[in-house]
């Protein structure tokens, strides 16, 4: 393929933005205070470059400050490279508007930017498309507290006040333990299946179910390990009926944090996974393929780590489960010896009689299963690029504890690249992890079904993954359709809540005070906190994580 | 510490991951300036001289895996008999095409196509060395590489090479769907996904404007794709605000299909929104939607036929439609799928994944007609698979070079027979 250059000024990790919060009028908000060049350390670079026209830009939303309080970038001093810097203290008045400069040094805007007047919105199109940054975050993990904002974004749904105070207060190693170590609550059955355990419940109500409890329940990191193990060990409500779907979702909260060889098997013989990957009418005389292939390839070993031989033998292996008749109280699988293959088989190299549970032995015997769950794991709660090297270190402690997932948890959580500065932003938060963020973020507790209602629009209808893969992640949830619907769903969420919390320091408790330049002037043009929530959730810095 | 942890990111780190959407901003204010009309017929921004053509090409992916057996069925094979004794039952309802084969019962709408000489098949078009793997394969075709080594998607290649796609989001257009699909990627490529044409729309004046505010240099490793998303999803609200007033179907598109499983799948739906992209001069050049549910692993003979009938009527009034317009010597329309499935039927009547299969291409600018082998039932492979006789790459340089007119070799790094089916 013939070298082409990348696109210029293409997004890097190369700079970072560096933010402080300011307090003015009341408001919390946040400055961009200068760039950081990643490549040199905390060295700041001048301002002369092209590439520095955003933080230019960002001066604009100095207000009325006195210029002593501008800090230039190549003034900056390095402690204020983080926004956990304790806030400048400004002394202006409350002006949103007009915005104008302050800073004797700076240059006139690029152009190509769109205005942010009606008219202009009017005039569409054109649309002009929007410029680079080239700049990354600053990251302000170095402070405990934002760690711990950091954590509960990752391993949890976000947090509400009270849930962010008490682990703040707590501190990131207790939350840390508290979160692995506490057993998952388990949700009431819907309302129709606690009336009669046999009702078909509807994919609707399924859905607010879920959604309702990953708002409500005590213990959201199960929540976020059973939505994790959900796109991972994939089965949808088409083909597998949603009481099914709704008997294995209890499973995998059950058994999200435990023993991954007790979870491989309970996926093996769930019902809904016995009719998705059509293990249920698989026998040893008539062997499908798809259960054993999907069973290696996606949910343990990955692809290109075995053979079409080792497809065609675990077939046979794992032949022999059948689902469970209506007279039969049993809601997992049920062994048929007659259906089973009964003879020698060779699978993964080893030659012999299997069964369900010696094809499982056989494939946490493979050195790539550790470290292919543990990728998963990783580049889930780290980021898109974590190293071989870590995962082949996480991957050895996870397979030492007998493939323990709560030691593997522990491990990613307390291990500093989860909380490095590349890891800082690094993810974007899935559509329903940021329904539910911002739920909690708002403090409303009753958008689950508005938040089911809206995953097909967002890209992530529960129940209901696009392929065996299972959903895609960071990037594919960024698209013209999805962005359009997450901020439809921000104005549903606020049209349905009557009473917000104050705004003021939401900036600080669910974006760090670090906040991109366009982001800050937005805020700063508004003290109404209706609109300023709307600003907040809709943001760029509120769908990552 | 991170140095170890968390690798730096690489230009084909951003392609692997997605991270595409073309993040070069610069003189694309130019490109706008020239589109004077919304509603000029066929107005590209072309990079080039010579592709500044009104050609539109809308690729159906066939997700899971389609059977090409169960769909340009054989009709004189007595071995289809032996390794299908089940699904075989297919060939008696089939629409014959000639003496030897025939299109599935339920492709009626296409095989009135095909006697107007609107329809080509390819047969046995697959690629050496098959993957069985969905997403594996998925990326083969998408890539156009069976080697593996690229990772922009060839139309998203096509798109990056030929026309301004910063200027004009809408040039490379996902249907249906809320994501890009891999077909489209490049780093390069500007591509405006719409899901539905009534939701595509905010639902507040505020929202809109506050979103076109602050989509604007975002930092961060995404932030050009946020602020291309959020521009392509501005521009295009607005586009589809004029097009409303600019199209009215001239088609019945239902999606009332009954299929065996309910589908996820809108594709009536989606084609009617790119018939409307095409047809109010949105400027859309290269369409891409999904049918999925293919793969069949049980009850195929029921389900594969449920989703032909769904197929059939979503493509039938498409091309009535555009039809209507005076537009369908514009457009092909072409399906592809990852792999076809394995000749021999499993106990539950369905199939495992399989190799080689039939494309169907249809469009007014089609030679129709049957190109390539239909592959040997006797001389299966070592897997018990279909042995390829169409490369599927010959099948993307026709659809480039004859029926979109750029350079397919740019696309594909090299030349393959052709096969003509473009007259």
């Amino acid at each position: 393929m013939a070298a082409r250059t990348p696109s210029a000024g293409g997004p890097t990790r190369r700079s970072v933005l560096i933010t402080a919060l300011v307090t003015f009028a009341g408001v919390a908000t946040a400055r961009v205070l200068g760039v950081r060049d990643l490549s040199t350390g905390f060295t700041l670079r001048p301002r002369s470059a092209p590439a520095m026209d955003p933080m230019d830009d960002a001066m604009d939303m100095a207000m009325d400050m006195p210029e002593s309080e501008v800090i230039p970038a190549e003034m900056a001093p390095e402690p204020m490279a983080t926004a956990s810097a304790p806030p400048l203290q400004a002394a202006a008045t409350a002006s949103p508007a007009p915005v104008r400069a302050t800073t004797p040094t700076r240059t006139p805007a690029p152009t190509a930017r769109p205005t942010s007047t009606p008219a202009a919105v009017a005039a569409m199109p054109p649309i002009a498309p929007p410029r680079v940054s080239g700049f990354d975050w600053a990251s302000p993990l170095e402070s405990e507290k934002a760690r711990v904002a950091h954590l509960l974004r990752r391993a949890t749904f976000g947090a509400t006040d009270a849930e962010l105070d008490a682990a703040q207060a707590d501190g990131y190693a207790r939350t840390v333990e508290r979160l692995v170590e506490t057993p998952p609550a388990e949700p009431q059955a819907p309302a129709a299946i606690a009336a009669d355990a046999n009702a078909r419940i509807g994919i609707g109500d399924l859905q607010a179910w879920w959604t309702d409890w990953m708002l409500r329940s005590p213990t959201p990191f199960a929540e976020k390990m059973t939505l994790f193990w959900h796109g991972h060990f994939v089965s949808d409500y088409r083909k597998s009926q949603t009481n099914p779907m709704y008997w294995q979702n209890r499973t995998w909260r059950q058994f999200s944090l435990g023993k991954l060889a007790d979870m491989l098997h309970r996926v093996t013989i769930d019902q809904a996974m016995l009719r998705y990957l059509d293990l249920a009418t698989s026998t040893g005389r008539n062997p499908n393929e798809n259960y054993a292939r999907e069973l290696m390839e996606i949910f343990t070993m990955g692809a290109g780590t075995f053979s079409e031989d080792d497809v065609k033998a675990g077939a046979k292996a794992l032949a022999g489960w059948r689902l469970p008749r209506a007279t039969e109280s049993v809601r997992t699988g049920v062994f048929d010896p007659s259906r089973a293959y009964a003879g020698t088989l060779t699978f993964l190299g080893k030659t012999g009689t299997f069964d369900t549970t010696s094809v499982i032995d056989r494939v946490l015997a493979q050195d790539v299963t550790a470290a292919y769950i543990a990728r998963q794991v990783a580049e889930h709660f780290i980021s898109p690029f974590v190293a071989d090297a870590y995962v082949a270190r996480i991957a050895a402690r996870f397979r030492s504890s007998g493939y323990q997932t709560r030691t593997l948890m522990r491990e990613v959580f307390l291990s500093p690249e989860f909380t490095s500065p590349d890891a800082y932003r690094a993810l974007v938060k899935g559509p329903t992890e940021f329904m539910v963020s911002a739920a909690k973020a708002i403090g409303s507790a009753s958008l689950g079904r508005a938040i089911a209602a809206a995953g097909t629009g967002l890209g992530q209808n529960l129940f209901d993954p696009p392929s065996v893969g299972g959903w895609g992640d960071n990037a594919a949830w960024v698209s013209a359709s999805t962005m359009l619907a997450r901020a439809n769903f921000v104005s549903t969420a606020l049209g349905a809540t009557r009473t917000l919390p104050p705004s003021t320091s939401a900036v600080a408790r669910h974006l760090d005070g670090v906040l991109g330049p366009e982001t800050a002037r937005e805020l700063a043009t508004t003290s109404d906190d209706r609109r300023r929530w709307l600003v907040i959730l809709s943001s760029p810095e509120f769908q990552l994580k | 510490m991170n140095e170890v942890g968390i690798n730096k990111i690489t230009r084909r780190d951003f392609l692997q991951k997605g991270l595409v959407f073309g993040a070069g901003a610069a003189g694309l204010a130019a490109g706008y300036a020239a589109v004077p009309d919304v509603f000029a017929r066929a107005v590209y921004g072309a990079k080039r001289d010579g592709v500044m053509n009104d050609r539109v090409l809308v690729m159906i992916q066939l997700a899971g895996g389609a059977d090409g057996l169960q769909t340009v069925i054989p009709l004189q094979d007595s071995r289809l008999r032996t390794l299908r004794p089940r699904l075989s039952a297919a060939a008696d309802q089939a629409l014959p095409m000639n003496a030897q084969l025939g299109l599935n019962r339920n492709l009626r709408g296409i095989k009135a196509l095909w006697d107007q000489g609107k329809v080509a098949v390819v047969n046995g078009v697959g690629y050496p060395r098959p993957s069985f793997s969905h997403f594996d394969s998925i990326r083969v075709w998408e890539t156009g590489d069976p080697t593996r080594r690229q990772v922009e998607g060839w139309l998203g290649k096509t798109i990056a090479k030929n026309y301004d796609s910063q200027g004009h989001p809408l040039v490379g257009c996902a249907c249906g769907t809320t994501s890009v699909p891999g077909a489209l990627r490049d780093l390069e490529a500007t591509l405006t996904v719409v899901n539905g044409q009534s939701s595509f729309r905010f639902s507040s004046a505020d929202a809109e404007r506050a979103m076109g505010a602050i989509y604007n240099g975002t930092p961060g490793i995404y932030g050009a794709l946020f602020d291309t998303a959020v521009y392509t999803a501005r521009d295009t609200v607005a586009r589809l605000r004029t097009a409303r007033e600019a199209y009215v179907p001239k088609a019945q598109y239902s999606d009332n299909a009954r299929l065996v499983y309910s589908s996820r799948n809108q594709l009536g739906a989606a084609l009617q929104l790119a018939a409307e992209l095409i047809i109010s001069g949105a400027g859309a050049k290269i369409l891409h939607v999904t049918l999925g549910g293919w793969d069949t692993h049980d009850q195929q003979l029921a389900r594969h036929d449920s989703l032909m009938a769904y197929l059939d009527q979503a493509v039938t009034a498409f091309h009535a439609d555009l039809g209507a317009y005076g537009m369908a010597d514009r457009v092909l329309v072409a399906t592809w799928s990852e792999f076809g499935r394995r000749p021999q039927e499993t106990a539950n009547g369905g199939t495992d994944h399989g190799t080689a299969s039939s494309m169907l291409l249809v469009g007014d600018t089609v030679k129709g007609g049957v190109y390539g082998q239909m592959p040997s039932l006797t001389a299966l492979d070592r897997t018990g698979n279909l042995a390829y006789t169409v490369d599927f790459r010959s099948v993307y340089q026709e659809i480039l070079a004859s029926h979109l007119k750029v350079d397919a070799r740019e696309v594909l790094d090299q030349s393959f027979e052709r096969t003509p089916f473009i007259a």
